[in-house]
């Protein structure tokens, strides 16, 4: 279902970023001095259809970057993402709102973003409210929501689509105790429909309790994968701090 | 391994057949913030324009007094065309930053973000057509069949817009100070571009240079076309040399940008 062949993302950090013409006029002499940044360093890993992948890591290792592999947003500097199928992915906060429409609007929108069409956003319309429990605020512009009414909204448009692949990166802090159990819950049922679901978490928990399988990224390396107790355990052990 | 990416593609294409709408949806939600939801907005949104005309217009017709007949149609339909594109090629830069949140988190052809903004700025000009055609009506000229000659021009205008948008946008992220060379470039453009004055002020032997320029001829030619007399402008190959304009801007704008729109998503 995802199959990651030997990937490497590199990012190229300029000692001083040069993003106008003025700039790059006026140092026309000074050679481009370079850091070269491993994101992700030969990764290899499959991920089967079903299956609930957890993915831990200090900030910085590389799950942000791996995630966004995986979504097609970013192309490796090296190897091969191959994925058959189509991704819904929810990443980082605030998504991808207009923030001067209406939360009706904005439905269409995102639901649109993510490869839905008219009819299909129409019908699951009712149902995306009901679960973000916006039903008093369809008419309201989404900048004067709050943040986690927001992030309630984005999440739910997104677990509406049917899609084969979810993709969930640590959003869920945001959401009140009632809604991270109804995310829950909507995961336990993506889980029994078979869909395949890779999650990005700093709650140790959550990822122990749902997922089958954990990676855990250290300094874009793979440094361990397989049983989540295992792989939990490993990193939560003294030495490794 | 190739049969997988093959796969992959081909599931993406097929799982995604819903680009027109996105980019619909996108174009229609930007022109409902555009114009705050209601047609006060919109008729809010016209005063710039006007008050651009009412001002052009003073100087010119009462102050220096061009000797051009209909000089109210002439100079509200240039400055109507004008707008445009000086509005598509702008905003082509400007919005890449406005999306960025989205071209960080979702993966969608990139194009989609141009056209839509382009269909947006295009539905202004429809309207602000309708516009012009109230003044048309006031000012008692009376409509013909050859108005409908206009419709090729407004293609065009189309084309070489969204072209150069492409262009620019594609750019934008790598030298950003574009967007304030483009800006003068657009003033520049404005006066070198027979909008305020006649062709006829302009000693013949420069009339080559001004019609290097394809915005020059379509301004000409739907004048031509609405407000007469008929001309050279309307003629076949005027649009020839203007098509192939189109043509050239629009490949070369789009084959940048799928070139460079890959890495939008790091860039921005």
């Amino acid at each position: 279902m995802i199959h990651i062949q030997d990937v490497s993302k590199v990012f190229l950090l300029p000692h001083e970023r040069k993003t106008t013409l003025r700039q790059r006029f006026v140092s026309l002499w000074q050679k481009n001095t370079y850091e070269k940044f491993y994101a992700l360093r030969n990764i290899s890993l499959k991920i089967n259809k079903g299956e609930f992948v957890g993915i831990i890591g200090k900030n910085g290792s590389g799950k942000s970057t791996l995630l966004k592999l995986i979504a097609n947003v970013f192309e490796p500097t090296s190897g091969k993402v191959c994925v058959n199928a189509n991704v819904a992915p929810f990443l980082e906060l605030g998504v991808g709102f207009q923030w001067d429409s209406t939360v009706k609007d904005n439905i269409y929108l995102y639901g649109a973003l993510l490869g839905m069409g008219r009819r299909e956003i129409a019908d699951k319309y009712d149902w995306i409210i009901e679960f973000s429990g916006l039903e008093r605020f369809v008419d309201a512009k989404l900048k004067n929501l709050s943040s986690g009414m927001q992030v309630r909204l984005g999440f739910s448009i997104t677990v509406s689509v049917d899609t084969p692949i979810l993709l969930v990166d640590e959003v869920l802090t945001v959401g009140d105790i009632d809604f991270q159990q109804k995310c829950y819950d909507s995961f336990m049922s993506f889980k029994k429909n078979g869909q395949t679901i890779v999650f990005v978490s700093h709650d140790l928990n959550a990822v122990e309790k749902f997922c089958d399988k954990v990676v855990l990224l250290e300094n874009g390396q793979i440094g361990e994968v397989g049983n989540p107790r295992i792989v939990l355990s490993k990193y939560k052990s003294p030495e490794r701090i | 391994m190739s049969s997988y990416t093959e796969t992959y593609k081909q599931t993406n294409r097929s799982g995604r057949k819903n680009y027109l709408y996105l980019t619909l949806v996108m174009a229609m939600t930007d022109f409902k913030v555009k114009y705050d939801n209601s047609a006060l907005g919109y008729l809010w949104s016209l005063l710039k324009p006007l008050l651009m005309f009412g001002t052009l217009y003073l100087v010119f017709s009462v102050f220096v007094r061009w000797n051009v007949e209909n000089y109210k149609l002439y100079l509200l339909l240039g400055i109507i065309l004008w707008n445009f594109f000086a509005e598509v090629t702008l905003n082509s830069m400007v919005l890449l930053e406005g999306k960025a949140a989205i071209l960080k988190k979702i993966y969608f052809p990139r194009w989609i973000i141009v056209i839509s903004s382009s269909l947006t700025s295009f539905l202004t000009l429809f309207f602000n057509i309708l516009v012009f055609f109230t003044f048309f009506t006031i000012s008692g000229t009376r409509f013909s069949v050859s108005n409908l000659l206009l419709v090729p021009y407004i293609i065009e205008l189309y084309f070489i817009s969204v072209g150069l948008a492409f262009l620019l946008c594609a750019l934008y992220p790598k030298f950003r100070d574009i967007h304030h060379i483009w800006e003068v470039f657009v003033q520049l453009g404005f006066w070198a571009t027979p909008i305020i004055y006649p062709v006829s002020i302009v000693p013949q032997k420069y009339h080559t240079f001004i019609f290097l320029n394809p915005m020059a001829r379509i301004i000409q030619g739907s004048r031509e076309a609405l407000i007469g007399p008929g001309g050279e402008f309307l003629a076949i190959p005027n649009h020839i040399i203007i098509i192939s304009f189109a043509a050239a801007l629009f490949f070369a704008g789009l084959f940048l940008f799928n070139r460079l729109s890959r890495s939008f998503a790091e860039d921005l």
